[in-house]
Formats: C-alpha cells, sequence, structure tokens
C-alpha cells in the first residue's frame, strides 16, 4: 500500500498543476501509513546539502570562516560589502556552535495556522532541538499546540524596525520578548541586505547591556546564496525563500531526524476546513515575495520518500 | 535672501555688494566693536575686592529673582512639563535659526506634569568645571547645600571628591557628549547607564529643543534610563526658558553666540534658589595667586574659541557676588570651623 501511495504521490509531484483538493486527498492517504525514515534516501540527500551549502561549517559566521577584514557580500544587495571590522569581528562565535548531525531529534517550527489545535506542544518540546521563525508568540495559550522549548530562534530585522523603532528608542520591550525563549540562541540575516545589518548588531548590545546568556548567530550571506540555488535548482521560484525553507535545511545537516510542524501553506487544512495563516494571527503576507505552497510541496515529497516528517495533523504521542 | 546673493557676488555685482554691505552692518549690530577687558584686569579688580568681607544682600537677592521671574518665569518653565508644553504646541528650536517642532503623544508622555523641585529651593551649590576647582578643599562645602547643580556630566571619582563633593541633584548634559562619548546610544549603551551612576538620584538635565541633531539623543538618553530602571530621571530643557534667559543676558551685554550651560544653570538657580554659592566659574588660565591652572579641574582641553564669551560672562558673575545676589568661591574653601562667617 505504502509503496503504491509513494509512487502516486511522486508522480503527482511532477504534474504539480494537478488540484489541491486532489493534493488533500493524496496527502491523507498517505497518512494511514506509519511515516519511517528512510536512511539510506536522508543520507543521500544530507551529503547533496553538505557538497553544496555545508551548514556545519557556514550556517552562522564566526571568525574561523569571517577573518578580520573580510569584505563580506550581502546576499541581494550584491554590490554592497560589508568589512568586518574589530568591533564586528569579537561578536562572532569562534567556530561554528553545531557539527554535522550532532541532534538525533529536530523540531522545526513554522508559524502556519495548521498548528492550532494541533496539542503538538508536547511532541515538539520532547525533540531534541527546536528552531522556531520570526520571534512567534509562545506564551501560555498557545503552548499546548506550540510547546516552549526554542534552542534557535530567529528574528526578521523588519519585525524590529516595525514594533521595536529599529532599537533606537526603548530596548527593555524587545529584550522582554527575546527573554520568553530563555536559553534560546537569536539568528539574525544581519547581511541579507544592508538594511538588516545596524538592527541586527544592534541586537548584540541590546543582548550584552542587559548581560543576557542568549547567543546571537548572523546567517552566513554565503550560506543563504547556496541554498536559495540549491532549491532554485529543485523547482523553489521566489524572491526569496523563507526563513522556514532555510531553517529545515540547515536542520537537515543538523539533526539526524528532522520534524516539521505548522508548515502548510494553504487556506485549509488537509480536511478542507479552512485555518488562519499563522496560529496566533491571520495576517497574510506580501504577495509574490515568498512562493510557499512550491516549498511545501518539496516538504511533502521529502515526507514522502522518509527524509524528513511533516507533521498536519494533531499529535496523540507523548 | 543676503546668503543667496552672497553666492553669487560676481554674477551680479551690484546687488551682492550692497548685500555685502548689508550683512556687514547686521553683523555690526549683533556683534557691535566692544572693548573686552583684559584677563589681567579682570584678575587684578577680583583681587581687590578679595579679603572684604561678603555679605549676602536679600534685597538685592530679592530684586533680582523678581527680574528672572519677569523675564523667565524659571519655576514654570525651567524644564519641559505637561504644563507647559501641551500637546500640539509648537515651539522653536532655540539653537536653530528657523526650525520649529510640534509636541506629538510620544514626546508629551516622557514630560513630567510640573517642574519637579519644591520650590524655592533653600542653599543651592552650582558647581562649574572649572581647573580653579582643583585643591580647593570646596568638596564638603558644596555638599552641605541642599541643591546642587552641575554641568556637563562632569567627573566625580573619588579622585575629585575633596574638591568638587559628590552630591548631585541636577547636571547637565550636552546632546554633544552623547554623541562624541556614547555614539548617540545607538550601539552599546551600558557604558552611558554606568557613567550617570555617581549621580546617584539626580536629574539629567538635556538642551533637547535647542539644536535639530541634540533631540534624538537627548530622547535616547530618557529611553535608555528607563530600560535600565536607572536612579537619574531626565529633565528636557525648555527652549523658550533657554531663549529667555539668552535674551536677558544680551540685554545685559554679553556677545556670545550662546551662552555658556554654566551661567544659564546659575541663572536658573538664581530663580529657583533662595541662596546660591558658585565653584569653578573662573575662566581664566591662571588663579588669584598667579598660579596656572588647567582649563577644567578634570583636563586641560580648551574649548573652540568664539563659541562662548566666557570673560564676559564672569565679570556679570562677578557684578552679582559683589552685590550680594550671590556668593561665588575662588578662594580654597576654610575648614568647616573657620567658616562660620559664611
Amino acid at each position: 500500500h505504502r509503496a503504491q501511495t509513494l509512487t502516486s504521490v511522486c508522480l503527482f509531484f511532477f504534474f504539480l498543476r494537478v488540484k489541491q483538493t486532489e493534493l488533500f486527498d493524496r496527502w491523507k492517504s498517505l497518512q494511514i501509513c506509519k511515516w519511517e525514515m528512510n536512511v539510506t534516501a536522508a543520507n543521500l540527500f544530507k551529503s547533496t546539502l553538505s557538497r553544496c551549502c555545508n551548514a556545519p561549517a557556514f550556517l552562522f559566521t564566526t571568525q574561523k570562516n569571517t577573518p578580520l577584514g573580510t569584505k563580506l557580500k550581502y546576499e541581494v544587495d550584491t554590490s554592497g560589502i560589508f568589512h568586518i571590522n574589530q568591533e564586528i569581528f569579537r561578536m562572532f562565535p569562534k567556530d561554528m556552535p553545531y557539527y554535522r548531525s550532532q541532534f538525533k531529534k529536530c523540531a522545526v517550527v513554522g508559524n502556519g495556522g495548521i498548528l492550532k489545535n494541533s496539542r503538538c506542544g508536547r511532541e515538539i518540546n520532547s525533540a531534541d532541538f527546536v528552531f522556531r521563525c520570526n520571534l512567534p508568540p509562545i506564551s501560555e495559550k498557545y503552548t499546548v499546540d506550540v510547546g516552549v522549548k526554542t534552542d534557535v530562534v530567529t528574528v526578521n530585522p523588519s519585525i524590529i524596525t516595525e514594533r521595536f523603532h529599529k532599537l533606537e528608542k526603548w530596548r527593555k520591550p524587545f529584550y522582554d520578548v527575546l527573554q520568553v525563549y530563555e536559553n534560546a540562541s537569536v539568528l539574525l540575516p544581519a547581511f541579507y541586505n544592508t538594511r538588516n545589518t545596524d538592527v541586527s548588531i544592534r541586537v548584540k548590545y541590546v543582548l550584552d547591556d542587559f548581560e543576557s546568556q542568549q547567543a546571537v548567530y548572523y546567517f552566513h550571506p554565503q550560506y543563504l546564496i547556496n541554498v536559495s540555488r540549491y532549491w532554485l535548482g529543485q523547482g523553489v521560484r521566489a524572491k526569496r525563500i523563507s526563513t522556514g525553507l532555510i531553517l529545515v535545511t540547515a536542520a537537515l545537516e543538523l539533526c539526524e531526524e528532522v520534524h516539521l510542524f505548522g508548515f502548510w501553506a494553504f487556506p485549509m487544512n488537509p480536511s478542507g476546513i479552512f485555518i488562519t495563516h499563522h496560529y496566533y494571527d491571520n495576517v497574510k503576507p506580501r504577495p509574490g515575495f515568498h512562493a510557499m505552497p512550491s516549498e511545501i510541496f518539496n516538504f511533502l515529497h521529502m515526507h514522502s520518500k522518509g527524509i524528513l516528517r511533516v507533521h498536519t495533523g494533531t499529535c496523540s504521542c507523548c | 535672501m543676503v546668503g543667496l546673493a552672497c553666492k553669487c557676488p560676481r554674477t551680479r555685482l551690484p546687488v551682492g555688494a550692497s548685500a555685502l554691505g548689508a550683512f556687514v552692518l547686521c553683523w555690526l549690530y549683533v556683534f557691535p566693536a566692544y572693548r573686552l577687558p583684559a584677563e589681567k584686569d579682570i584678575v587684578q579688580g577680583v583681587l581687590l575686592q578679595q579679603g572684604k568681607a561678603w555679605r549676602r544682600n536679600r534685597t538685592a537677592g530679592t530684586a533680582f529673582r523678581k527680574l528672572l521671574e519677569d523675564c523667565c518665569d524659571p519655576g514654570h518653565l525651567f524644564a519641559m512639563t505637561k504644563q507647559n508644553s501641551p500637546m500640539g504646541k509648537n515651539l522653536w528650536f532655540d539653537g536653530e535659526f528657523l526650525y520649529s517642532f510640534t509636541i506629538d503623544n510620544a514626546t508629551y508622555s516622557l514630560f513630567p506634569q510640573a517642574t519637579p523641585f519644591q520650590l524655592p529651593l533653600k542653599k543651592c551649590s552650582v558647581v562649574g568645571n572649572g581647573g580653579i576647582l582643583k585643591k580647593s578643599g570646596c568638596g564638603r562645602q558644596i555638599d552641605q547645600a541642599d541643591f546642587v547643580m552641575r554641568c556637563n556630566l562632569p567627573p566625580l571619582s573619588s579622585e575629585f571628591s575633596k574638591d568638587v563633593g559628590s552630591k548631585t541633584q541636577l547636571v547637565t548634559a550636552n546632546p554633544s557628549i552623547i554623541r562624541k562619548r556614547f555614539q548617540n546610544l545607538l550601539w552599546s549603551r551600558k557604558a552611558f547607564v554606568n557613567s550617570v551612576k555617581v549621580y546617584n538620584h539626580s536629574y539629567i538635565y538635556m538642551p533637547a529643543f535647542s539644536m535639530k541633531t541634540g533631540t534624538e539623543p537627548s530622547l535616547r538618553v530618557y529611553y535608555t534610563l528607563e530600560d535600565f530602571g536607572a536612579n537619574q530621571t531626565v529633565l528636557f530643557a525648555n527652549p523658550n526658558f533657554l531663549r529667555d534667559i539668552g535674551k536677558f543676558w544680551k540685554s545685559k551685554g554679553i556677545h556670545a553666540k550662546r551662552l555658556s550651560t554654566g551661567l544659564f544653570l546659575v541663572s536658573a538657580a538664581l530663580g529657583l534658589c533662595e541662596e546660591v554659592t558658585i565653584y569653578g566659574f573662573w575662566p581664566f588660565s591662571v588663579d588669584l595667586h598667579g598660579r596656572f591652572i588647567s582649563h577644567h579641574y578634570y583636563d586641560n582641553v580648551l574649548p573652540d574659541s568664539g563659541f562662548h564669551a566666557m570673560p564676559e560672562e564672569f565679570l556679570q558673575l562677578w557684578f552679582l557676588h559683589k552685590s550680594g545676589v550671590l556668593r561665588m568661591q575662588l578662594e580654597q574653601c576654610a575648614e568647616p570651623s573657620l567658616q562660620s562667617a559664611v
């Protein structure tokens, strides 16, 4: 039964234009089989990633991969160059804090409305390492569905600009928000474009000023370029790939088993019931910026091949 | 108009020339040629007074306070408050030529309801940063006042406390210091917060609305101290008050682009306090005994020339000292036992 479904799903992904309902039906029938990791397929995929992207060495800017005096190229503002001076250099970690397949089971938590009422909190908390995107709320009313454990949380500088006045005014509110994630490391695309750099660097100063134990890391722009290029080759055409896709790509190299929660880019769940855009609000993104459905297709595809697991239903385990 | 014409004197010479003439006339009107008394003469004049017992002249003091109240109303206008600066009010920067700003909701919320002092204050010490304070031993006397005002975030480390004291109720901070020493508080803020800890529970008085470029850094001082739960509170100087004080001294014959912080502060003190004693106001390179002294009590960095008119300001203050309105401490401070005459 499983093999049959797999082939049909695979076939389906070759013809992406098929109707959403049909996709949902096939996805639902796939759920009948128990997901099992396909170690061979996973390892093959991971070795591809290690050749293109190499997260264990290049995910963050470090003192090792970005020596003093480096002229760092931005990801999008290709004419922009950032000179790594002493002040910035000393903010970088000596080396990447994680190594290949360090963590047994990782959870990458997207913010999709599909998480609402999923009761997946405990399962997420049971992972060895949890990634979250874009400062999501994990307050009490959400914990049943999304958990609290956080090891890495990304922050989009646009949030800092909009909600925290670029950290040029009060900073305590921002610090208080970060504190919710306890000892989680804060990850920022400081060298994505020139606008992001100052606010991202300011985050480090804020945490240092308030004597926080949380680490601040910056995505290496070359890593972002390589990941985008890889996924472009897989058919993800977007102005920019989403933070979620970047984290999943990194997790695949850093973890043995990768579980995705809250990744679902459709207005209804697989049973056809309408869901909100995020699990905490229903604010729609700018159209035409990310190519979410195409990213999700890839995840579902990888799920069917046993490379990673996509959770879209309710959790009952643990 | 003048500025425009001056830019192209070659193409339109007659206009340029007449504009230049007008400009010179304006210049002479604003800065008339006058003779500043030589430093030596001033020191000589001060020396003549030494030894004469100084007595507070209550009548003169009250009269002068009345003058200040009429021109500038320090008790009410000293700082930006919700009372004197309602939302939507338009204010002109006092240090700019043609810029104004409107008080919006966000800025308004940073102001206290009213001037946060118990007025009138009793005994006030206003401490300038002159090198004359070095080895003065005036620390104890300064601290004895009920209210101590200091200028421009001066260092108060233990090595100075014998000469300048350690108590502070109000300290001024110039936005330029925030820019130069603390990168406008755009990066790390800890160093700033630590550096103002010496002022304990004092007000930090900032001329936020004098120059356009000073507003953001001054507001940032407020945000920073609030974020850290610091003991210091920011008070924003009211540009109308600063302008009125400037006009007041101009009418008394001080010719400077801008008054020094010290004179602003002494003027405020004269309006807010019953008794004012000023320390460290001595803008000359030698002390009363002819010994060379540093510019500040903590360093010898000279200011940009031509911005302030310190000797003139000193003469005005010296005149107030002679008439008993305030007391100016220039000598070393006597031991407490010998101080009963004061």
